[in-house]
């Protein structure tokens, strides 16, 4: 288990704990991950927004990086994962087009040729490293615990260019994998919606309606926490929970774990190793029910 | 009440273009329709919209686009309206860019044509394979601009007819069950086509011929109602139309062996004949046995990925998810299928039907372009001419009327009310209108299509009398207030059958083969005897057939090859 | 012929209550989740309303939806959503008003495509013929044009739901339209630039990707109100957060290689509006107790000439 890794910009800042439970679970699943520490920011759709030849540029160069390692990527943000990928889908695509964005690879010595494959960590774990395998894994398994999913937009949408042609039930892993490590998924209508964080300094007030929403929906299901892929969805949903909640006049206190952290609790590894003391709202009462 | 100088009853193309036209000149109008406008059947048209633009380089001329609809139309088209058509054309054309159209563009930024079926010269102007969506949604654009009233998902019950002229409209608002009198000074009347009538039909479940109904029963003729077309490429399976754009950009038609079988029937225009020729070389081939299924193909292969996607992207699209075929890759297995009619209300090229007030416009009017035989990319084209000269002649019409009001508003909407109470207080009989629609179109597409014979034209007219007697048994069962579909689906069976009858007993009385009208008992055209319109009026007893001659200007009648 | 399980959120107008009711109906194998509710409406229960017309995806009546997602029923297979018999839970459009089952209001739908001006605004007087426009810019909108205003983007919007006056990806697609159209006037396209650019327009957009997914014409709605964005920050429509926030964010990947997560809050809302910033700062006292605040001192990556001669080149361009 090989990749190229690339955390991206958030778990290297904002949501330091995610880079720090991936290591952890890297290792302990004898993951081997080359940080890709010359790649750029995704451009997370802002750059995008800007100019889309530009976004599709950084990326092809991360690719290009991968592809001379001749390894797999691997990404453990929702948002990358989703940018990366489109820009993947129409690098590949088009030949002439990879060649226009090559152009201005060249100076740094990188091509694309278009065969790197991008995944998230959760699709890693649940196409290629196996939930059988993650389940041998498993020392301390979730019983008993009630988990709501929570996936990020950009790792569901647009399905036509996230390669859900070839895997299909990509917008079930999160619950396979919780069922896996011994938990129950919650079942919720929020759990495939927006957390609100693209806008949070255009319309906080909405942002913050959004996982208020979303938080609560999942708070009444009775879940001990919610897990995510998406390190853009925990900034809002645990940074700003309490925010959250005094905008939709709610009480809520729910534990948002990043999908690295769930797993590295099930593999027996000790929670401040995850850094599930750096979160807003407190994962004690989370971490403490499960099962020695 | 509502009160209004003019009242337009449909918001298609050609409505919204004489609402438009009728607000320009200063009148109060308002719109009517069963759907929000651009829920339109106007949306279906694809390939594009005739004009013959002449300016440089091009040797088309008016005349020919006229000669091209008259010889389309196998003679039977008005020569006085089809030039009013092909000489306005152009203008109506740049109107429409005006407005906001998006047609596509040649090289140096103008407007770009393609070909089309039975047209001597490329004039057909497009946006992709949506032209008529494109239309329609710009139109509506304007409406919206005009801020006009609409009576929008408004069903009509009835029209209004006072000494003799039509007055207005009574109509049921579809989202609160009220019956309403919608007074006005002149009526156009533009509701679209009957395709419902038939079973199976490319047209939209809206298009069940309130129009052509509403007006026939205060005593408007309609005209020619045996010349219903199949269209040659309607898609296995569902129905769904394919444009003829396609063949217009190079498509072929072949059958099981692979034969472009066109050759056979119309050496020189080969898949770009009229429609009716290659809907029956069609059926011949599946006849004889060259057909699979019941279907021959289109095939489109050879068309290259690029210039589908970009000029056919919709008809990939239907092909590929109604009949799961990829025409990049393969040919997609089509018929004939019931698509348009030829005939309608009888107007003159100001729209004016015969009862005064009463204007008609587009597909549900017969100004009489089309004749036997309607011109892809002719309709788009009928729309916006008649419909913008309708909206000027009823608004001239009612500016000559200061009309007092005479029936009293109760009477009418008591009338209606009677008819829909019983209706809901009959006992179910054992079907619903749905099994009626369903065996009228059923017979229609049988006996009254491609082919026809007096024996099976005589059983389809039987069937309709036993169904219009099932009608009247009908039961309403749903007796809300809002949105009462099965109060609507049942009115407009109610319609349908009146439009059926019509279409019968005036193919029956056509002892011909012209146009789309093709009988295996009398297989030639006959100038001498038939060279002239077939009327049909709303009678005690069944409907009374009249004739009327057709116009002449300069282009006699000639044996009809392509 | 298979047997179809049909679902249906029934609202009962006269008792304005919604309860969901069973069918089951026989239908081709190739049928559409709209031809089984048809079936139903014609021969089993005559009550149940539903809008629909053409059967080819062109009319955008019977926009629904299905298993819990907005579709336009004639276009899906009842075999791609029920591939082993399952139930197929049908429903109206969300964020509109159900008039009665799967009739929804739309009323609310066509006040936000009137409230854009949705007509061309083109230099006047008309050519005597049609305007010059190049073939690219037209089918650029011809993207746009396929919309069918079926309203399957605006039952999905997320922003929607916590915010009516969002214009919504319907209408905001149809002004690109005419944002995009080379024949508006440079006044008629700055004006509706500068009336977009405010609260409700496009920088409310959360880019969740929820109308691209739904959108059955490939119109993509999200990329559009993105086309507007650009379009109006290229016209000098720059004094808001979105503006800010794009700037700061592409100043720091260009110069750093990365996001400086510290700068790019304050710097979206405003260095000087004080008020905006204050409001932040509980999260970030919380964020710095915890440890988690990303360093002030933002390094740059390694290999960062390269991203900001990547932007150099293209900027330029």
């Amino acid at each position: 288990m090989r990749y190229a890794y690339y955390p991206g910009c958030v778990s290297q800042g904002g949501t330091p704990e995610l880079f720090t439970a991936m290591k952890a679970v890297g290792e302990a699943l004898g993951f081997t991950l080359e940080h890709l520490k010359e790649a750029a920011c995704t451009g997370a759709g802002v750059l995008q927004e800007r100019d889309p030849e530009l976004g599709d540029t950084l990326n092809a160069r991360t690719f290009a990086m991968a592809e001379k390692r001749g390894l797999p990527l691997m990404t453990i943000c929702s948002t990358c994962q989703g940018v990366m990928g489109q820009a993947n889908y129409r690098l590949k695509a088009d030949p002439e087009y990879r060649t226009f964005i090559n152009k201005y690879l060249k100076p740094e010595g990188l091509e694309y040729k278009g065969t790197t494959e991008v995944k998230h960590f959760m699709w890693v774990l649940v196409e290629d490293y196996g939930l059988n395998r993650l389940k041998e894994h498993v020392r301390r398994p979730l019983t008993g615990i009630t988990l709501a999913p929570f996936y990020g937009c950009y790792v569901l949408r647009p399905s036509k260019k996230l390669g859900y042609e070839e895997h299909p039930r990509r917008d079930t892993y999160l619950e396979q994998i919780i069922t896996a490590l011994g938990a129950t998924p919650a079942d919720y209508s929020g759990k495939t919606r927006c957390c609100g964080f693209p806008i949070l300094t255009m319309n906080r007030t909405n942002s913050l309606r959004m996982a208020g929403d979303h938080l609560l929906e999942a708070q009444e299901t009775g879940a001990d926490a919610m897990v995510t892929p998406c390190p853009l969805c925990h900034l809002n949903l645990d940074g700003q929970q309490p925010e959250a909640a005094a905008v939709r006049k709610v009480q809520l206190n729910l534990p948002v774990i990043h999908l690295p952290q769930m797993v590295g609790v099930a593999l027996g590894i000790e929670p401040k190793a995850l850094g599930l003391n750096k979160h807003i709202v407190s994962t004690r009462a989370f971490a403490a029910k499960v099962p020695a | 009440m509502y009160q209004h100088d003019v009242l337009v009853i449909g918001a298609g193309l050609a409505g919204m273009r004489a609402a438009i036209e009728a607000s320009r000149m200063g009148a109060d109008v308002a719109v009517i329709t069963k759907v929000h406008p651009v829920r339109s059947h106007s949306n279906a048209a694809q390939g594009g919209i005739n004009a013959a633009m002449g300016g440089e380089g091009s040797d088309d001329t008016w005349e020919l686009h006229a000669y091209d609809t008259v010889k389309g139309s196998d003679w039977l088209g008005d020569q006085d309206s089809i030039e009013v058509m092909a000489k306005e054309a152009p203008q109506d054309i740049f109107e429409l860019e005006h407005m906001g159209v998006i047609f596509a563009r040649d090289e140096f930024g103008r407007l770009a044509t393609r070909a089309f079926g039975g047209a001597s010269k490329q004039r057909t102007f497009y946006v992709g394979d949506i032209t008529g969506q494109a239309l329609l949604h710009v139109m509506y654009e304007q409406l919206l601009k005009a801020g006009m009233r609409v009576y929008e998902e408004w069903f009509v019950l009835s029209l209004i007819k006072e000494e003799g002229e039509c007055a207005g409209a009574v109509a049921m608002n579809m989202m609160t069950g009220d019956i309403e009198v919608i007074r006005a000074k002149a009526v156009i009347m533009a509701a679209g086509g009957i395709g419902r009538v038939y079973e199976p039909s490319t047209n939209g479940l809206i298009c069940t011929g309130d129009g052509m109904a509403l007006a026939y029963r205060i005593g408007a003729p309609m005209m020619d109602m045996e010349m219903v077309q199949y269209h040659p490429t309607t898609l296995k399976g569902n129905g769904a139309l394919l444009t003829e754009g396609a063949r217009g950009e190079g498509a072929y038609l072949i059958n099981k062996d692979g034969d472009r079988f066109m050759k056979k029937y119309a050496p020189n225009k080969m898949e770009l004949a009229s429609r009716d020729v290659v809907s029956r070389s069609e059926a011949i081939e599946i006849q004889e046995g060259r057909g699979v299924d019941g279907c021959v193909y289109l095939d489109c292969r050879h068309l290259g990925e690029k210039l589908i996607r970009q000029r056919l992207g919709q008809i990939a699209e239907l092909a590929l998810e109604f009949a799961n075929v990829d025409i990049v890759k393969n040919p997609v297995p089509i018929r004939p299928g019931m698509h348009y009619i030829m005939g309608g209300i009888k107007t003159n090229a100001d729209g004016a039907s015969y009862v005064p007030g009463l204007f008609a416009a587009g597909e549900c009017a017969n100004v009489s372009i089309h004749g036997g035989n309607r011109l892809g990319a002719n309709s788009l084209l009928e729309t916006v001419v008649f419909g913008r000269r309708s909206g000027k002649a009823a608004v001239e019409f009612a500016r000559s009327k200061a009309k007092p009001v005479r029936i009293s508003e109760t009477m009418l909407v008591e009338q209606q009310k009677a008819k829909i109470q019983k209706l809901m207080d009959q006992p179910y009989p054992g079907y619903t209108s749905a099994r009626v629609r369903l065996e009228m179109g059923k017979i229609m597409d049988k006996h009254v299509s491609v082919f026809r014979t007096e024996q099976g034209m005589k059983e389809a007219g039987d069937t309709i009398l036993r169904l219009m007697q099932q009608y009247h048994k009908l039961s309403v069962r749903d007796h809300g207030k809002v949105y009462n579909w099965n109060l609507f689906s049942t009115l407009e069976l109610e319609n349908m059958l009146d439009v059926a009858e019509a279409t019968c007993m005036s193919a029956l009385a056509r002892k011909e083969s012209r146009g789309a009208h093709s009988r295996l008992d009398f297989p030639d055209r006959n100038d001498k005897e038939w060279m002239k319109h077939t009327l049909v009026y709303k009678a005690e007893g069944g409907p009374k057939i009249d004739y009327l001659p057709v116009v002449i200007t300069q282009w006699p009648p000639e044996r009809r090859t392509y | 012929m298979k047997t179809v399980n049909l679902k249906v959120k029934r609202f009962d107008p006269a008792t304005r209550k919604s309860k969901f009711q069973d069918y089951q109906v026989e239908v081709d194998d190739s049928a559409a989740v709209l031809d089984a509710i048809i079936e139903v409406r014609e021969y089993q229960d005559e009550t149940l309303a539903v809008r629909c017309s053409c059967r080819s995806a062109i009319c955008g009546s019977c926009a629904m939806r299905v298993n819990g997602h907005a579709k336009l029923a004639c276009m899906t297979k009842v075999s791609s959503v029920s591939p082993n018999g399952e139930t197929i839970v049908v429903e109206p459009l969300g964020n509109a008003e159900p008039v009665k089952d799967l009739v929804a209001d739309m009323g609310p739908f066509w006040a936000k495509v009137k409230q854009v001006q949705p007509w061309l605004k083109p230099s006047l007087p008309a050519p005597d013929r049609e305007y010059i426009a190049p073939q690219e810019a037209m089918q650029d909108l011809v993207g746009a044009v396929n919309c069918i205003m079926c309203g399957a983007c605006v039952s999905d919007c997320t922003v929607l739901e916590v915010d009516k006056n969002f214009i919504g990806p319907a209408a905001l697609a149809k002004a690109y339209r005419f944002v995009g159209d080379p024949r508006e006037t440079q006044t008629a396209r700055d004006e509706r630039l500068s009336q977009l650019s405010k609260y409700g327009g496009i920088w409310d957009c959360t880019h969740c990707y929820e109308c691209v997914q739904v959108c059955p014409k490939d119109v993509a709605p999200m990329e559009r109100i993105l086309d507007i964005r650009r379009a109006a920050v290229a016209a000098g429509f720059r004094d808001n957060n979105g503006t800010r926030h794009s700037d700061s964010f592409a100043r720091s990947v260009k110069h750093t290689g990365s996001l400086d997560e510290f700068r790019l809050l304050p710097e979206s809302l405003g260095l000087d509006d004080i008020a905006a910033q204050l409001k932040f700062v509980p999260t970030a006292l919380r964020a710095i107790a915890k440890g988690k605040v990303p360093s002030p001192l933002h390094h740059k990556r390694p290999g960062a000439e390269h991203v900001t001669r990547i932007f150099d080149e293209m900027e330029k361009e």
